[in-house]
């Protein structure tokens, strides 16, 4: 028998748990000569933000041991053109998508969210409060509880679509900001972003970001994210989307081990095109193994 | 039918081997054959291991079609750092992950039209399979190849054209072969003696440090003369998703910032911010 794969996140039923993570998946569309997208649990685009972005000069990327450092500086086409180019084309492609959203100000947040939300396909916005790259991006508002409140609270009173919010891990108690979250009116949060970090090149003198620090993914901070998400999973009842250096079917089944409802799956996209679905097809091989009808008889079942 | 589509391969590698004092060439047998426009690109991996991460981008160098699985494509690299030299530490028969093939290439539309091809260090990667392309089809082409040195020169039986490579020119900065001095004012000294008509007819194709491109695109304004430059950048996916690779073009008055990996590499070097 096929094991049933799909997960509930709140009132959305996704046909499997792997989600592709924002900034690592351009708008969706562009992994579509690798595969269907269609098979995936859902594709979280871009950060979007109420009007173009440049993002920052070059300089933009540099690899570390085990992982990368990014300062894109959420680069993007903007909520409009997002709305009217490319969710058609998604929604024509047959894929559940998510829009990951940010702002400058909580009333920016709230306009994109409002905007996004008269489009029917579109099946959840999730909230950037922790792009470490840009003073605008969220860290503001999600480094403490009381800021991710308010921009929960005031995101969750301008859109009725699901609403997810990714937390930054770079904060000294992730749980407190997940709880704030929660209380504000969030349907999921979504953990980790990018570690902070920083590389200089000891010959030139100089920083190897043009906005000297950047945010660090990959496979080195799978552990740190991994705790992470096990410590919100016990002190949040709603769910939580894991991600953070997953790269094969046991890095995602370790984060559902934990408690998390969902994956995304971000850097390895870089790394290989095909890996979202070869994770997918991972975690059925997985079950049928283990002969589980389903992932709800794994999730969270971890033994301590 | 070889097929330009862009799709991830599962390779083998054929060859593996050094030449002179730092190039290596690499021959990966493919299951299917790849058409490619010259200085277009590939992402490639294939050492064990998560260090580093990502693939590394390596200009087409040649295509060939074959009976099922024999298909094979080329690469010519330099090991500047750990992802080359790892890479140039794997053997005949070891798998290598590819996707290709990648990016907008050198654009050779036009019918009439004199080319310079111009390659400094290992860009002559890129510039060789565009001189292969304009031997084919008999256009009229000249190449500068530039290096620090005579060691650092592309093999001479690497040079594309058989008989008829046209004219090329030999540039080392520290004289040992050919013309002393960089690629650069090889050019420029070469532009001198060109009439108003014969620069109106040339289109520069070039690959090299930024330097040498940015020395060309100077000298390539200054005689009204059309330029096309494959950049190299960082990149973490090769495919236009990560948005790391991005290069300041001017548009219509206004800086944007484009992706080296699909709307480049290859870019009109009027346009490039240097």
């Amino acid at each position: 028998m096929k094991p049933d794969l799909s997960v509930t996140l709140g009132s959305l039923r996704l046909r499997n748990p792997v989600m592709s993570a924002s900034g690592t998946f351009g708008y969706g569309l562009e992994f579509a000569p690798f595969y269907d997208i269609s098979r995936l649990g859902a594709i979280v685009v871009k950060g979007l933000s109420l009007a173009p972005t440049p993002g920052n000069p070059p300089g933009r990327i540099v690899e570390t041991a085990s992982g990368m450092l990014n300062a894109i500086g959420l680069q993007n086409i903007g909520v409009e053109r997002f709305i009217e180019d490319v969710a058609p084309r998604l929604a024509d492609a047959g894929a559940t998508f998510a829009a990951n959203i940010y702002g400058r100000t909580v009333e920016e947040y709230e306009e994109v969210a409002r905007r996004l939300s008269g489009l029917p396909s579109l099946a959840a916005i999730e909230v950037n409060a922790s792009c470490p790259n840009v003073k605008e991006g969220g860290i503001a508002f999600g480094s403490s509880p009381e800021g991710i409140s308010r921009l929960t609270g005031r995101v969750r009173n301008a859109t009725d679509k699901p609403l997810w919010v990714k937390l930054s891990p770079n904060v000294s108690d992730i749980g407190s900001v997940a709880l704030a979250a929660e209380g504000a009116g969030a349907d999921a949060v979504s953990l980790v972003n990018t570690l902070v970090g920083m590389a200089v090149d000891h010959r030139t003198r100089r920083p190897k970001l043009s906005n000297v620090t950047g945010g660090l993914s990959g496979p080195a901070i799978k552990p740190v994210a991994l705790r992470m998400v096990w410590e919100v999973c016990r002190r949040v009842k709603i769910p939580v989307i894991g991600i953070g250096g997953i790269q094969t079917a046991a890095d995602a089944l370790e984060f559902l081990l934990v408690g998390a409802s969902a994956v995304q799956v971000g850097t390895a996209n870089f790394r290989n095109p095909g890996v979202c679905v070869e994770i997918l097809e991972g975690i059925e091989a997985f079950l049928r193994e283990e002969r589980m009808s389903g992932l709800g008889e794994y999730r969270g079942k971890l033994v301590l | 039918m070889p097929s330009s589509r862009m799709r991830t391969a599962a390779g083998r590698i054929v060859r593996n081997e050094g030449h002179g004092e730092i190039f290596y060439r690499l021959e990966v047998a493919l299951p299917e054959p790849v058409e490619f426009v010259p200085g277009q690109f590939a992402m490639v991996s294939g050492w064990p291991g998560n260090d580093p991460l990502l693939p590394r981008p390596l200009a087409i160098f040649r295509s060939a079609a074959g009976p099922k699985g024999k298909s094979s494509v080329e690469f010519v690299y330099k090991v500047v750092g750990r992802g080359t030299a790892l890479l140039s530490g794997l053997h005949p028969g070891d798998p290598l992950s590819l996707t290709l093939p990648l990016g907008r290439g050198f654009d050779l539309g036009k019918e009439g039209r004199l080319y310079w091809l111009v390659g400094g260090g290992v860009g002559f990667s890129s510039v060789f399979p565009a001189a292969a392309a304009l031997a084919r089809r008999r256009a009229e082409f000249e190449m500068f190849l530039g290096s620090r040195t005579r060691d650092q020169l592309p093999p001479k039986e690497w040079t594309p054209g058989g008989s008829a490579p046209g004219r090329i020119h030999l540039c080392t900065e520290d004289g040992t072969s050919g013309f002393f001095g960089r690629v650069t004012d090889a050019v420029r000294e070469r532009m001198g003696s060109l009439s108003a008509s014969e620069a109106s007819r040339l289109t520069i194709l070039s690959c090299g440090p930024t330097e040498m491109l940015k020395g060309l695109a100077l000298a390539a304004a200054d005689r009204g003369v059309e330029m096309q430059a494959a950049l190299e950048s960082h990149m973490a996916c090769g495919f236009g998703v990560c948005w790391g690779c991005v290069v300041a073009l001017r548009e219509d008055g206004k800086i944007s910032y484009r992706r080296v990996c699909r709307e480049g590499p290859v870019f009109d070097a009027r346009e490039v911010v240097w």
